[in-house]
């Protein structure tokens, strides 16, 4: 790790450090988790940023709309969790197998809720 | 039974006969005023009365042929104000010779005395009796100090007519302008391109996809999402939940297979 010189360069240098990291050690499984996770967070603040600005009006269909990205995210975000091999003494009894197949269940029951108020 | 029909005819009979009516006779009407003046009267038209007046008023209640002294049977002086339709009944006490006297020391005004405003209470005399005709005197017109405003019933406002009940309803809301909405749709698609971009860089491999256990698994997954989207379009609650539970077996099993053998794959490559 290179010294810390100049105070200016020290946040991007660590940030780049952090992103090096992260490209390097992280699975590629992991990291198609992780670009779902960010496509979700984007949705959402896109969706939350145009009914602050511009309108709420059919709010049912914002309320879809960002009620899945939200709970799409919490799903995928334990998904992550259950299946990264880190987390693996955390989650003994539960296998990738079992923590996907209730990804698949929990995504649909989401789904559903998600159209019942999409109107 | 016949006999006391007419017993009762009969002394029902005498009774109008007897039915004889009822006059006031002497009547003296005194206002004493602060300054202890008197001023009698006999039938006046009109009375006035200061705020610390006293009235007096004597009067003999007799039969209209002889002019024999009777007690009715009920005495009252009515005051009503026509105006405002108040009123207020005092009972007079008459002795069993007829003589009546009545003192209203205005005071320290009764019960009795309606609330007043400027317009002249009319007086009236009331005589009841089992034995003679009723009678009614207007005796005068009575002015009285203005008193305080009558106190409102607490539910009277119930007892009137309500105002209309009128619905105000929320502004219709707006639909933004076109432009703003397009661009927004077009704009909530970018993260799809940021996402299909990194998939496309990480390169995800999917060896199994294609093959038989697999691909029943996917399948019935993309059914539901199919089933749920057309739920959107066309269908009923209970139809999507009906058709669902049909979904849920097969997706069940080719789940079970898929995801047994994905873990076979993956403890073999162990």
């Amino acid at each position: 790790m290179p010294p810390k010189s100049t105070s200016s360069s020290a946040p991007s240098n660590s940030v780049q450090s952090l992103l090096k990291s992260y490209t390097d050690t992280t699975s590629p499984r992991l990291k198609l988790i992780d670009t779902l996770l960010l496509f979700l967070m984007l949705s959402g603040i896109i969706q939350f940023v145009y009914c602050i600005l511009v309108t709420n009006f059919p709010f049912n269909a914002f309320l879809a709309g960002f009620g899945s990205c939200v709970g799409q995210f919490v799903l995928t975000a334990s998904l992550r969790s259950q299946v990264n091999p880190a987390n693996r003494a955390e989650f003994k009894e539960v296998s990738p197998e079992r923590a996907f197949a209730e990804f698949a269940l929990g995504s649909i029951v989401l789904h559903f809720f998600v159209y019942n108020f999409l109107g | 039974m016949n006999l006391v029909l007419r017993l009762v005819a009969a002394l029902l009979a005498v009774a109008t006969a007897h039915a004889a009516s009822l006059s006031v006779q002497n009547p003296l009407l005194t206002v004493t005023g602060a300054d202890a003046s008197q001023l009698r009267s006999e039938s006046p038209e009109t009375v006035k009365l200061g705020p610390s007046d006293v009235l007096k008023l004597t009067f003999q209640v007799a039969e209209a042929e002889g002019g024999k002294g009777v007690q009715p049977h009920q005495t009252f002086l009515r005051f009503s104000d026509e105006a405002t339709g108040e009123e207020g009944v005092q009972p007079v006490r008459v002795t069993p010779g007829g003589k009546a006297k009545f003192e209203l020391n205005m005071a320290r005004p009764p019960a009795s005395l309606p609330p007043t405003t400027t317009n002249p209470l009319k007086v009236s005399l009331i005589l009841g009796s089992f034995v003679h005709a009723p009678a009614q005197y207007e005796l005068f017109d009575l002015y009285v100090p203005a008193s305080h405003p009558p106190p409102t019933h607490p539910d009277e406002v119930a007892f009137a007519p309500r105002p209309e009940i009128t619905h105000t309803f929320r502004p219709e809301q707006r639909i933004p302008a076109k432009a703003v909405s397009a661009f927004f749709g077009a704009f909530v698609f970018w993260p799809w391109f940021v996402l299909l971009g990194f998939w496309y860089e990480i390169g995800p491999r999917v060896p199994h996809l294609l093959s038989p256990h697999i691909v029943p698994f996917v399948v019935s997954l993309a059914a539901f999402e199919g089933l749920l989207f057309w739920y959107w379009v066309d269908l009923r609650l209970g139809q999507v939940l009906l058709y669902g539970g049909i979904l849920a077996i097969p997706s069940t099993l080719a789940g079970k297979q898929a995801l047994a053998k994905t873990s076979e794959w993956r403890l073999g490559r162990k």
